[in-house]
């Protein structure tokens, strides 16, 4: 007789007991085996710091008689943040009208009309006294944000060489925008076991710190005081005339060395975000090609006497026009007693698109016309020895322009007689200035530089390991010879008591007429007034180059106007640098 | 008067002793089950206070590095604060507007930089 076993209560209580160790077991074994990495990502997640360390950004110095003085820095400032749905309005107005009525940068009525918002920053840019200030007065819910801020203690001063950095640290434009790389340093990591409170922890096994690397402090060759100055002048010019722009490059004329590169006007690089007009972030010495005019006799002189095919005393015969490739090329200057046999230095004098023009057909070999020949030579001049629309090597972000070519294309002659004077073609202020530098301080092109090196251990150190190129493309007397026809072009300057006795003050004014729905303008409604030049001890080599350039859109500016700019500019360096008067 | 009775132990009736026997017998004492749990349960505890203790030390450090660092940070704003306001107080704006330089006389040229 068979006889039902019933379990006993304790044989189900075990039962239960073993099914439900069993499904901890499987539970257990999908966590620890299975979910493995799923369950150790989820505690690093909770017990590991993981962060970026920032590197600080280099400072920017200019000199100051020779020494480094900070015009850019770095500052820690504070925002204030409100979830409005949290903080009472009474309580932010409050601490708005105590501690931060200068930096507010939001309307509140606005904020708090704003139906769901949770996130407002109320003020920006406040000091660490202040925000100290405030932490300690308790305010409720309000929040400090810790921010990284540039300073230009210099306020507008050199904006457009320096640029700015945009909100996401990213520099722009000028110096912080070409040498961001040096500047912004590399970033660090920092991986670690850290506390409930983010505070890093030594222990465990896998922490990382990767140092930040801070950014370079690097040092501008330009003179903080010379610049203000420059930039006083050009302001003070630019209220005299009809001009919106003026921009000035003073450069050293045996070195290379940018003292002075202005761009008028300035902005503030602090309140970068409030300019109207993006063109102020423009700097215009090194960004912007253009056609600089008759400043450009100098290059096709130079190049015709180096070539030995003309003498300043070279005559040719000037009838006030020149017909090429069937256009009609008149000079600015239509004295009567400039027609007939003149020389070529009274034609430098007197800016004559003829004279250009004779020293391109001089140096084709055929002083009737313009040859091939000259063409090439032209080019290889402009382009090759003058390094004219080429990119000079500056430190900064600069523009190539162009030259045309001297044998693809219609109408090869008129262009490049046009080029002679400075049309035709683009080429920026430093390319200018540098390959006057060339026709003046013995035939050497060098590299021009704005940047003395890097400020380390208080000594500045070489940017880079790289010789700046130093070419000699002209002979000692072709320099000598365009150096006395400079000097000779600013009689008029000696006589009005404008340069001083005992300095060799030289110069060549240019007009350019400006390109209007792809034709030049020959109502010269509006041009561009430049000027170009050097101050040196008389019977000594130049010590500075001066290029002076305004214009102003719808308003004819010419050459003479930017003249008076390099007067005063010219007479302010003497002074500036104290340059002794010749014997 | 007090009297002293001596008895040899050989008078002594019934007595177990015996010569060269002896007197004190040496039994084996071993500590309880309980005893040896709670002493293991001591020592455990003991170190487990002294890892404890050390790990703790090291992590003392970690908050007193942390605190050097902040105080490090804190520094290192003021000292750019201070940078700053140096920078303001030289420059060129603010030494030209100054109510001193406003009271100078123009400079004349009175040497020149030697050659």
């Amino acid at each position: 007789m068979s006889q039902n076993k019933q379990p006993t209560k304790y044989q189900i209580l075990r039962s239960i007991v073993l099914v439900a160790l069993a499904i901890i077991v499987v539970r257990l074994f999908f966590i620890q085996i299975v979910e493995h990495q799923s369950w150790v990502a989820k505690a690093d997640a909770q017990h590991t710091l993981l962060e970026t360390i920032t590197p600080k950004r280099g400072e920017v110095y200019m000199l100051d008689k020779g020494d480094p003085v900070a015009i850019v820095l770095n500052q820690s400032t504070y925002q204030i943040v409100i979830d409005p749905a949290v903080t009472e309005k009474s309580v932010i107005e409050d601490v708005m009208k105590e501690y931060a009525k200068d930096y507010q940068a939001a309307d509140l009525d606005e904020i708090y009309g704003q139906e769901g918002l949770r996130y407002a920053i109320v003020a920006k840019n406040i000091p660490r006294t202040t925000a100290e200030k405030i932490a300690e007065s308790g305010a409720p819910a309000v929040w400090l944000k810790k921010t990284n801020q540039r300073v230009y203690p210099e306020g507008e001063l050199a904006s457009g060489l320096l640029g700015f950095v945009n909100a996401d640290g990213v520099g722009q434009y000028g110096v912080e925008g070409s040498l961001g790389n040096l500047l912004a340093g590399k970033e660090g990591l920092l991986k670690t076991t850290a506390d409930i409170n983010k505070v890093a922890l030594s222990i465990g096994n896998d922490n990382i710190k990767i140092p930040a690397e801070d950014g370079k402090n690097i040092v501008l060759s330009i003179d903080r005081s010379l610049e203000k100055g420059v930039e006083d002048l050009a302001l003070a010019e630019i209220d005299k005339t009809a001009a919106t722009n003026a921009s000035v490059l003073v450069m050293e004329a045996n070195t290379g060395k940018v003292v002075a590169m202005a761009n008028l006007p300035n902005y503030n690089p602090s309140d970068y975000g409030n300019v109207a007009d993006a063109s102020a972030y423009v700097n215009y010495t090194t960004e912007v090609p253009y056609e600089p005019a008759s400043v450009c006799k100098n290059f096709a002189f130079s190049a015709a006497i180096n070539e030995g095919v003309m003498l300043p005393s070279t005559t040719y015969f000037n009838q006030g026009y020149e017909i090429v490739d069937g256009w009609k090329i008149q000079n600015a200057e239509q004295r009567s007693i400039l027609y007939g046999t003149i020389d070529m230095k009274t034609a430098l004098y007197w800016s004559l698109n003829t004279g250009s023009i004779h020293a391109l057909k001089l140096l084709g070999g055929n002083p009737n016309s313009i040859t091939q020949a000259g063409r090439e030579k032209l080019y290889d001049y402009y382009y090759n020895k003058f390094r004219l629309g080429r990119a000079t090597g500056i430190e900064i972000i600069e523009a190539e322009g162009f030259i045309p070519d001297p044998n693809e294309g219609w109408g090869r002659d008129s262009v490049y007689a046009n080029m002679t004077f400075g049309q035709n073609l683009g080429i920026t202020m430093i390319q200018t200035a540098t390959a006057f530098s060339a026709v003046v301080n013995g035939g050497y092109w060098r590299t021009p530089t704005v940047v003395e090196g890097i400020l380390a251990n208080n000594k500045i150190e070489p940017l880079t390991s790289e010789a700046p190129v130093e070419d000699k493309i002209l002979s000692d007397e072709t320099s000598a010879m365009m150096r006395d026809m400079l000097v000779n072009n600013r009689n008029y300057k000696v006589r009005a008591g404008i340069d001083r006795a005992g300095y060799a003050v030289g110069g060549k004014s240019g007009t350019a007429q400006v390109i209007k729905d792809g034709a030049y303008d020959d109502t010269m409604s509006e041009t561009v007034g430049t000027y170009i030049g050097f101050v040196a001890t008389e019977g000594e080599l130049p010590k500075y180059i001066i290029m002076a350039k305004m214009w102003g859109e719808g308003h004819y500016l010419d050459g003479g106007i930017a003249s008076n700019l390099f007067d005063t500019v010219s007479n302010y360096l003497i002074d500036y640098y104290k340059i002794k008067p010749g014997a | 008067m007090i009297s002293q009775t001596y008895v040899t132990r050989r008078q002594v009736v019934g007595n177990s002793f015996a010569r060269n026997r002896n007197t004190i017998r040496h039994t084996k004492r071993n500590l309880g089950s309980i005893s040896q749990i709670i002493i293991i349960g001591m020592l455990t505890l003991v170190f487990a206070l002294i890892y404890v203790a050390e790990g703790t030390k090291a992590t003392s450090f970690d908050y007193e590095l942390s605190s050097v660092e902040s105080e490090i940070t804190e520094m290192s704003a003021r000292l750019e604060d201070l940078a700053v306001e140096k920078a303001r107080l030289t420059s060129v704006a603010t030494a030209k507007n100054s109510t001193v330089a406003a009271a100078m006389e123009h400079a004349t040229v009175t040497g020149y930089v030697a050659e």
